[in-house]
């Protein structure tokens, strides 16, 4: 019980205060894998903590309850706290009646959290189950029995992926006319790295805490983050594969619906994004490694977290 | 090939392509002369198709004739609106290679195309 108040407030800390700094952290997108990480980090810690918590708590409970309404009290009230109070009948109800509404509530939040992942398997199967069978199979040169590649008809540029067994990356008919080989090559490089990094997973699951646990910044504000950094993941993946001028040509072409001719992005890929890419590249060479020892510094704390306040809980 | 569940897109393309109600032995006859393929995988095949509820069917004789539920551009629209503004759950899971966006960022972009294509000589 000594050990539960304080865990919870370090989890209640984290949860509340964590996204600015890490937003802050992340948002350039300098390397979108170690911020995905320090996100997912902060995230594991609070629930760790919470759920320790919980584990000090319902130990009490059963230890004794005499003895969880007396410890209950102190840490309320301190030494203030007398034995005519914590044995009086009101008390004793008070704390009863807590006790149920906090499994209650427990009850109804695993249920949320529950329906909510459910219900996106459910829709992702069906639609990719849907997808199979109305799409074109696109033959990609690379035939994989994991993944199928299908065309749909469709007058709006779309390209996605739908993770399941097979996982299906669903083109439009609109896409394969607006996107020249390498610019395909490129956004089938994008989605089979979604699929290969889980990256549906991760954003099912935190997708599922914001539905659980609604207005908790870190569940909520990170699952933007969360979401924004995994495109990035897969972009450097995709530019890597296919070239930056394909990668760029592709995302211009699937958001305006027009063709852009590599050409006319071999001429951009000399002028304007060298210079744009070189801007952003220069100070990050110097700080690269600062960066990667600072989030690595802090993803330490997150993991020792729960632990040291518990440690200082136990000794003060 | 793309393995298990193929035959169900190969036999459904069948259906749509052949216009109206189907036989098994109608499509089996069909797909012989392109694969090596069981009778009885045609029909297993199409009644699973129908217990899913891709396919109707009416008995006439002994045989089912089948007919599409739904035509293959219903199946195609319903699955682009899905991706484009479906319900919540489904938007979240499948991840866009480009997110939706507001007029004036898509106009921005349009005219960095414009500009960058009149640019270069055709």
């Amino acid at each position: 019980m000594r050990l539960a108040l304080p865990l919870f407030g370090y989890a209640l800390a984290l949860a509340w205060l964590a996204p600015a700094p890490l937003a802050r952290l992340t948002a350039p997108g300098r390397d979108p894998r170690l911020g995905l990480a320090a996100w997912l980090a902060a995230m594991t810690s609070v629930l760790a903590a919470a759920a320790a918590a919980l584990a000090f708590l319902i130990r009490a409970a059963v230890a004794g309850w005499n003895g969880l309404a007396e410890v209950v009290c102190r840490s309320v009230a301190g030494h203030a706290c007398a034995q005519t109070v914590y044995q009086s009948a009101a008390f004793e109800l008070i704390l009863a009646a807590v006790a149920v509404v906090a499994a209650l509530a427990a009850a109804v939040l695993a249920w949320r959290y529950g329906r909510s992942v459910q219900r996106a398997r459910r829709q992702t199967r069906a639609h990719g189950e849907v997808a199979r069978i109305v799409g074109r199979a696109l033959s990609t040169g690379r035939p994989g029995r994991r993944t199928a590649t299908v065309v749909i008809d469709g007058a709006a540029p779309v390209a996605y992926c739908v993770w399941g067994r097979p996982a299906t990356i669903v083109l439009s008919s609109a896409a394969l006319e607006v996107l020249d080989p390498d610019q395909l090559g490129a956004v089938l490089a994008h989605e089979r790295a979604h699929l290969a990094g889980r990256h549906h997973l991760l954003i099912a699951l935190i997708r599922g805490l914001d539905t659980a646990f609604p207005g908790v910044p870190l569940f909520g504000r990170g699952l933007d983050h969360v979401t924004r950094l995994s495109e990035m993941c897969a972009d450097d993946v995709a530019a890597r594969r296919s070239g930056r001028p394909a990668l760029a040509g592709a995302l211009l072409a699937m958001a305006t619906g027009a063709v852009v001719p590599a050409a006319a992005l071999g001429a951009m890929s000399c002028a304007v994004s060298t210079r744009l890419g070189r801007l952003a590249e220069v100070p990050r060479r110097a700080g690269d490694l600062r960066y990667g020892v600072a989030l690595a510094a802090l993803m330490v704390a997150l993991a020792l977290g729960p632990v040291l306040v518990a440690l200082a809980a136990s000794r003060a | 090939m793309r393995g298990f569940g193929e035959l169900e897109s190969v036999i459904m393309h069948r259906v749509w392509d052949h216009g109206g109600p189907v036989t098994v032995r109608e499509l089996f006859d069909k797909l012989q002369q392109e694969r090596v393929i069981a009778y009885t995988t045609v029909m297993t095949t199409m009644d699973n198709l129908h217990r899913k509820g891709w396919l109707a069917r009416v008995k006439e004789g002994k045989a089912y004739r089948y007919t599409p539920t739904a035509s293959r551009e219903e199946y195609s629209a319903r699955l682009m609106r899905e991706a484009l503004d479906g319900g919540g759950d489904t938007q979240a899971v499948l991840s866009h290679f480009v997110a939706q966006m507001d007029g004036d960022e898509s106009e921005l972009l349009r005219d960095v195309v414009r500009r960058l294509t009149d640019r270069q000589p055709r």
